[in-house]
């Protein structure tokens, strides 16, 4: 019984943990290729101004398109590259302004390989958008000397193809320009070719050596954004909003944006590195003309430089002077040319003629919209039980429990460690009586194990991407030895959403959902820990061509596993770490393995934001920072912005401290609850916003500048946001900070959350903030739907009673919105769902439909009711209210503005209308 | 209007379709606070918090108007309310009224539930009935536990009074023994002065008897060594720090190699992993660009690049063997780590050599632990530990014997020395010379013992040992719970650990108790790799034996464990539970037949 222990001694422990302070690695620049080791990069960024000649000829319509041939100005006498076939250019046009330019190599002179287009992506209702091109028009452009042939886009916009050299732009009112192609001539499109005596196409990068077999293949071009102060998107970066000059003169040496994804370990919160999605999408802002936007459907690896101004002094190319212009250089490793012109001209517009091209994004199950409780890992079913039970103890909502990869039968995905997990079934019933859901994780690596029957099937049916030499490609990772699924083959993505059906995944039931994590795909021991690019897909595609898709395949099929196990009925839940256009449809993402630090916290702000603007809008942050311990400060700081993300999840590392809410203190406990408390308070009206999101593509959290195109204050804002378009939240980024400056926009006035009390807009306010949350307004003029009740979970609000809280501007309007639907089915799709719009004027609130009427076959009924109705910025006086059609009345008093503990700044409140929401009706303040 | 009378009637007919369910105006509202809301004549009711005021028809009219919830005992529409449930037959309940009406039957007599949404039925018969075997076995335990607790508290007295009157006699001891040793001191140096000054003046002379006198002085010599090897000295203490310094690297180390020796696969990876770790670590390898490039694939294999990767993520080998190791496991990147910061080529040399030599330590330590505690210790801290022991053993021959013999022995002996050595006698009587040194030498010796026997009880002594001195006999207990492969030692006051096989890693030194003695917390145990300091919570329950179980790890390098212990059976909580099942017995279900 006498531990004897000889050799441990404190002082020297402390002296120990010194040196090892010392020693905690981060991010490691030197594992990831930059632009000057990449050599496609390296000559791309090399290449001067003017440098492309190339001739658009043969210009003609054919199919509804403009087509033309790309020729050199003198084919006898080819310049640096030789021998140069002609590219074929394709122009199509589809509604609501949107531009498709397309550039490939001439078939019919025989490429040594069919480039790869990206399939899968492009939602086929876009296709059905065509505008059949008829007619098509030559002018001579200002002082060009050859002519432009012009097609009618949109309304006053056109598409102009000028011919010498090769020009593609859109004009709109005036002529004026809004988005170009070429315009700096730094297009260049290196062809297949064979591979001459005694050259070498082999890269090779830190031991790696990527074959190369078909040599290089790459793609350059510039892309102009005219009246624009600022250009924004191509994420995923861990930077600003507003996007940097990378290059010009001024600037820093920077790297290009690159697009690239990679599982980078402890990313940095400010870098223009590839991190885990990518996504070829720009959007430009400007005062002067609007917004536009760019995107390039391509899946190999790109960089992509913002040029500050006057980078192009020296080129001596004249562009149409009189506008503000960004230009900028979008590079790729391979692929062909197949961009798309987003006319705008409101932020709004851009967003919606993107997604009406990659989709918009999925209606989400409400309860995926609620809090998700995570960790790396809960460890076994006790625990599992003990968290859930310590949530119901502290009356903390929540509805998600999430297991990661230790849950897993040695990282076997679909199964579990039965030593830990012995009853999972029994385990996620017991959730689901609580109308609580469980995740649990399932990544791309299949372990390569003979007794697993996954990965015997997998080989056995030749499922395995593979590598150059044509053997299943065997990478290593949690597992240790794995292969992955070739994801781009539907029969393959098909195979495995048969995985998910409750017959093949042991252990699963109807509530539980899926995490797919990994999927860069991430391979431990591969090039810039990835899968190599010589790596081969079906149809002998390399993954150089489609590395950027991989993840998005992926967490394609997974969903549509989701969708087959509930017989198509039930909304799938995927959450995905990697990201390619449009992966808005298949589920959520997050931004991978963030850190707990307060500049961590600061950049999931432009993060989150940028997302959105690409069409991602179901997105959130690991609240508290995946790796590292925050301290109470920073969590309960993460608690109170990210009960505003999209996506709100709380994580963290294995190695960190146990940090469920209510491990920090009472009063910490307190504070965290009370933020997840305003996220369950405002789940009718942010999955109004997913219904919003999910018809237009607006995203749900958006940039100040998306709702005030106008004011330029906001352009480049990245610490406040908007949650649709009646919410702004400034967070707080600093520790012990007494003060935070919000930029209110101009025009409206806005209703402090915790007080109530009105602020004038166009300014920037002082304002005190305390630890009990960060400061939120509700703008004048909105209507926001709110449920005070709490419950256990989402579920149990279902039947709960709204709350309206009505914020009145100047002229005493107010208007908004409510969407209610099953929460669970694709009923909504049919119709089964309710809208209604609120509207405020004249002392008389008005609900009416906004469903189109009786146009579904299927219907959703709701009994719920409005208790309470909150006037904000109306002066006390009336004592009633009267309701129609009823002929009732009900009473005007002063009531609390939250039913939280303490005291709470009274308001003017009708007590009890108990109209049903899902009827017409009007309530006259008497 | 209509609708709240609508729901008056509904509740009106469920009062009268359930017996269990009380008025509205009652509903959710425990006995003792049926006063508080009929007290106003003046038709209102304040809210808890006086924020507001509200009539009695706004009392459960299922609508919020005190933010505390007062005025909605019985609904969900205050958030921070609480509803009351009887559970006639059971223990009353009181929930959140988030509960209210949320479809799931919170309360065992269902009256959480009155909607219509959710039919509950009554279970508080079966539950109580139940609960209440329970409580009467927890009853009986406690009824039993309290007994043992007193004699526990009364024993602890005893030894406490023992203890002390030790420590007093043993400072009266050393009051004495210490002049006795001044003297004896003195005395010894005057000897030696003489001695000296005999032996310059005959230098040159009797070289033989110069001889002969210095194999003597040899002979004493070696005869005083024997006895000091296992003292404290103080100059041994500062040695001993010096030594320490490297001690928890010769640790780690000695993990490691008798891992690997477990299994030889797992140490190969190991050792590859550290290879591939320095590599890592050092700045040449990765920032020289090329050159490192054509090195890379000579110093990792694929299979260890990918190992090597992962590891930053886990900190650990992700190997299969490895990944479903323990804790213990998980520390390796520190080791390979930690070094490496200072010198590679030393930590090398180092390597080998600290591994036999830590396996020679090890065999050393597992003789100590089956044969004495003779052996001088290592570590500050389980030296203080052991020291009770030790002395104890050493002593025995001197305290143990008891009798007030020994000192007055040293007394008389000193005494006589100091009476028959004639000092000016010349030459020094060379037997006489020995006696002195001798006798110095003994009663420097058993000074010491007693002087660290002194420290160790006062150090004992000065713990918290609880408001009743309760955990008294702890102090000399350990407590081992075996799970898997793993020993977990338990020291109350000392230390804690977890033990596979030959490695021992340190869960936390003695901290303090928490929660008002309901709870020890062990800290500052072995570091983490990108984690916390171990520690170790242990919570304590009643219970006849002492006994630990259930360890866990709930946390990263955080444990807890389970320790039952009559010291916890307290007469309050006794009577507490007492109290409750009277009550439970009390309140019968009046309508037992609803089902």
């Amino acid at each position: 019984m006498r531990s004897v222990s000889l050799y441990h001694h404190l002082l020297c422990f402390s002296l120990l943990l010194a040196t090892h302070l010392t020693s905690v690695s981060s991010w490691k620049r030197d594992e990831f290729r930059n632009c000057n080791q990449t050599p496609f990069c390296k000559r791309a960024r090399s290449r001067k101004p003017g440098s492309c000649s190339l001739i658009a000829a043969d210009v003609s319509i054919s199919d509804g398109d403009l087509t033309a041939k790309l020729i050199p100005p003198n084919p006898e006498n080819p310049e640096d590259h030789s021998p140069i076939n002609p590219l074929i250019l394709t122009i199509s046009v589809y509604q609501d302004g949107v531009l498709r330019l397309k550039i490939d190599e001439d078939p019919s002179f025989d490429p040594p390989k069919k480039r790869f287009e990206v399939p899968d992506v492009i939602v086929p209702e876009f296709l059905e958008k065509k505008l059949w091109l008829q007619r098509l028009s030559e002018e001579v452009i200002g002082t060009d000397s050859g002519p432009s042939s012009v097609v009618y886009l949109l309304d006053e916009y056109e598409a102009v193809l000028r011919h010498d050299p090769f020009e593609v732009f859109v004009r709109g009112k005036g002529g004026k320009r809004v988005l170009s192609l070429n315009s700096n001539g730094l297009f260049d499109f290196e062809q297949l070719r064979v591979k001459k005596e005694g050259e070498d196409w082999e890269e090779r990068f830190r031991g790696h050596t990527d074959t190369r077999p078909y040599g290089p293949q790459s793609i350059s071009f510039d892309v102009s954004f005219y009246g624009a102060d600022f250009v924004y998107g191509i994420p995923e970066h861990a930077t600003s909003l507003a996007l940097k000059p990378t290059s010009g003169p001024g600037v820093e040496e920077s790297e290009p944006y690159r697009l690239f994804n990679l599982d980078v370990f402890e990313y940095i919160h400010e870098s223009p590195f590839g991190i885990y999605g990518s996504i070829p999408v720009m959007i430009s802002h400007g005062k002067a003309r609007g917004t536009s936007g760019f995107f390039w459907l391509n899946a190999a690896e790109m960089q992509i430089d913002v040029l500050g101004s006057g980078w192009d002094a020296e080129s001596g190319i004249a562009l149409p002077s009189d506008q503000s212009r960004i230009d900028t250089l979008w590079m790729s490793e391979a692929g062909v040319v197949d961009a798309f012109f987003f006319v705008g001209p409101g932020p709004k517009d851009v967003v919606r003629q993107y997604t009406s091209v990659t989709g918009t994004p999925a209606m989400p199950q409400f309860f995926a919209t609620a809090y998700h409780q995570c960790r790396w890992n809960y460890r076994d079913e006790e625990d599992v039980a003990q968290v859930d039970l310590k949530f119901d103890e502290h009356d903390i909502p929540y509805d998600v429990l999430w297991l990661d990869i230790e849950h897993t039968d040695g990282k076997r995905y679909f199964t579990w460690d039965r030593v830990l997990f012995p009853h999972p079934e029994e385990m996620q019933n017991k959730l689901a009586a609580k109308g609580r859901h469980m995740v649990t994780i399932v990544d791309p690596h299949i372990k390569r194990d003979e007794s697993f029957h996954l990965h015997k099937e997998a080989t056995q049916k030749g499922y395995y991407v593979k590598d150059v030499t044509g053997k299943d490609y065997d990478g290593w990772c949690w597992p240790g030895s794995s292969s992955y699924p070739d994801m781009l083959n539907p029969e393959i993505r098909s195979w495995w959403a048969d995985k998910f059906l409750l017959e093949n995944y042991v252990g699963s039931t109807p509530s539980l959902y899926i995490w797919n994590d990994m999927n860069e795909p991430s391979v431990f021991n591969g090039p810039e820990v990835t899968m190599p690019r010589d790596a081969l897909h079906i149809g002998g595609v390399e993954h150089r061509e489609l590395h950027n898709a991989y993840g998005y395949y992926f967490h394609m099929a997974t969903a549509d596993g989701l969708v087959k196990r509930g017989d198509g009925k039930v909304r799938p839940f995927v959450l995905s770490r990697a990201i390619f256009p449009g992966s808005q449809r298949h589920g959520a993402i997050w931004t991978g393995d963030n850190t707990a630090e307060w500049e961590q916290l600061r950049v999931s702000v432009p993060m989150i934001l940028t997302l959105g603007l690409t069409g991602i809008t179901f997105s959130g942050a690991d609240v508290g920072g995946f790796f590292g311990n925050p301290g109470p400060e920073l969590l309960v700081r993460w608690y109170q912005l990210g009960a505003y993300y999209p996506f709100f999840r709380a994580h963290a590392h294995h190695d960190t401290k146990r940090r469920e809410p209510w491990l920090f203190g009472e009063r910490n406990t307190e504070l965290m609850k009370e933020a997840i408390h305003i996220r369950y308070a405002l789940l009718p009206y942010f999955y109004t916003l997913f219904r919003e999101a999910n018809t237009t593509g607006v995203p749900v959290m958006r940039p100040l500048w998306m709702e005030f195109p106008a004011d330029e204050a906001t352009f480049s804002n990245d610490e406040a946001f908007m949650v649709g378009s009646s919410l702004l939240v400034q967070g707080v980024f600093t520790e012990r900070a007494k003060h935070a400056s919000v930029y209110l926009p101009s025009g409206q006035s806005w209703y402090y959350l915790n007080s109530g009390t009105a602020y004038k807009g166009g300014r920037t306010h002082k304002m005190e903030v305390s630890e009990e949350s960060i400061p939120a307004f509700q703008r004048a003029g909105t209507i926001i739907p709110r449920k005070d009740r709490f419950r256990r979970s989402s579920t149990q609000m279902e039947n709960d009673p709204y709350t309206l809280v009505i914020a009145l501007n100047s002229t005493q309007e107010a208007e908004g919105e409510l969407y209610i639907d099953d929460g669970k089915s694709f009923e909504f799709a049919k119709g089964a769902y309710i809208h209604r719009r609120f509207v405020f004027s004249n002392g008389k609130l008005t609900s009416s439909n906004m469903s189109p009427s009786a146009s579904g076959k299927s219907r959703f009924s709701c009994d719920c009711v409005i208790e309470r109705i909150i006037l904000l910025g109306y002066s006390p006086g009336p004592k009633s209210a009267l309701i129609e059609p009823a002929n009732q009345k009900a009473e005007i008093e002063l009531g609390p503005l939250y039913l939280r503990n303490g005291r709470s700044p009274t308001v003017v409140t009708i007590r009890k209308p108990n109209v049903r929401i899902a009827d017409n009706w009007t309530i006259q303040v008497l | 209007m209509k609708l709240r009378l609508t729901f008056l009637f509904f509740l009106l007919a469920l009062i009268g379709r359930s017996a269990s369910v009380p008025s509205k105006d009652l509903l959710g509202i425990a006995p003792q606070d049926e006063i508080y809301y009929k007290a106003s004549s003046s038709g209102t009711i304040k809210c808890r918090d006086g924020s507001m005021k509200f009539t009695k028809s706004q009392l459960n009219d299922d609508f919020c108007d005190c933010p505390d919830g007062t005025d909605e005992p019985g609904t969900s529409a205050c958030p921070n309310g609480k509803f009351y449930c009887r559970n006639a037959g059971h223990a009353p309940l009181s929930i959140y009224s988030s509960r209210v009406n949320d479809g799931i039957c919170d309360c065992c007599d269902g009256s959480d539930e009155y909607n219509g949404n959710v039919k509950c039925s009554n279970t508080c018969w079966e539950a109580g009935k139940f609960a209440r075997e329970k409580l009467k076995k927890k009853i009986a335990t406690y009824q039993e536990g309290v007994t043992l607790r007193k004699k526990e508290i009364e024993q602890a007295k005893l030894t406490i009074a023992k203890d002390e009157a030790e420590l007093s006699k043993l400072k009266n001891e050393e009051k004495i023994l210490k002049e006795l040793v001044q003297q004896l001191k003195e005395h010894k140096e005057q000897i030696e002065k003489a001695e000296e000054k005999e032996r310059l003046q005959k230098e040159k002379e009797e070289t033989e008897k110069k001889e002969a006198e210095e194999a003597q002085r040899e002979k004493s010599k070696s005869m005083e060594e024997v006895p000091s090897q296992g003292q404290p000295m103080e100059s041994e203490n500062h040695d001993k720090i010096g030594l320490l310094e490297n001690s928890p690297s010769d640790q780690d180390m000695g993990e490691q190699s008798t891992d690997n020796s477990g299994n030889e696969d797992v140490s190969n990876n190991e050792e590859q992993e550290d290879d591939a770790k320095k590599e890592e670590e050092s700045p040449v390898a990765y920032e020289s660009g090329p050159d490192s490039v054509s090195k890379e694939p000579k110093s990792l294999s694929k299979e260890e690049l990918g190992r090597l990767v992962a590891s930053r993520w886990t900190g650990e080998n992700t190997g299969e063997q490895t990944r479903e190791v323990d804790a213990v496991k998980d520390d390796k990147p520190e080791i390979s780590k930690a070094p490496t910061d200072a010198h590679d080529e030393e930590y090398e040399g180092y390597d080998s050599e600290d591994e036999s030599q830590r396996y020679n330590d090890d065999d050393d330590e597992e003789e100590e632990r089956t044969e004495d505690f003779g052996q001088e210790n290592h570590d500050d801290f389980s030296s203080s530990y052991k020291s009770v022991s030790d002395d104890e053993l050493n002593l025995s021959d001197v305290t143990a014997s008891s009798s007030p013999s020994w000192l007055e022995k040293i007394q008389q002996t000193v005494r006589k020395i100091l009476q028959a050595v004639n000092l000016f006698q010349t030459p020094v009587d060379l037997s006489e010379a020995a006696h002195v040194r001798k006798e110095y030498d003994d009663s420097s010796s058993k000074l010491s013992k007693i002087q660290s026997r002194i420290s160790s009880l006062t150090k004992k002594l000065n713990h918290d040992f609880g408001p009743e001195k309760e955990f008294y006999s702890f102090y000399d207990k350990c407590f081992e719970i075996k799970q898997n492969k793993y020993v977990y030692k338990i020291c109350p006051f000392k230390q804690a650990s977890q033990e596979e096989g030959r490695s021992t890693t340190r869960l936390g030194n003695w901290d303090k108790f928490e929660d008002s003695y309901k709870v020890m917390l062990f800290s500052n145990g072995d570091k983490c790799w990108n984690g916390p300091d171990r520690s170790l919570k242990v919570k304590l329950r009643c219970g006849l034996k002492n006994e630990a179980t259930d360890v866990d790890e709930p946390s990263r390098c955080e444990y807890e464990a389970l320790l039952s212990t009559p010291v916890l059976c307290v007469e309050e909580k006794l009577k507490e539970l007492q109290d409750k099942l009277d009550l439970m017995n009390k309140e019968q279900p009046q309508g037992h037949d609803e089902l």
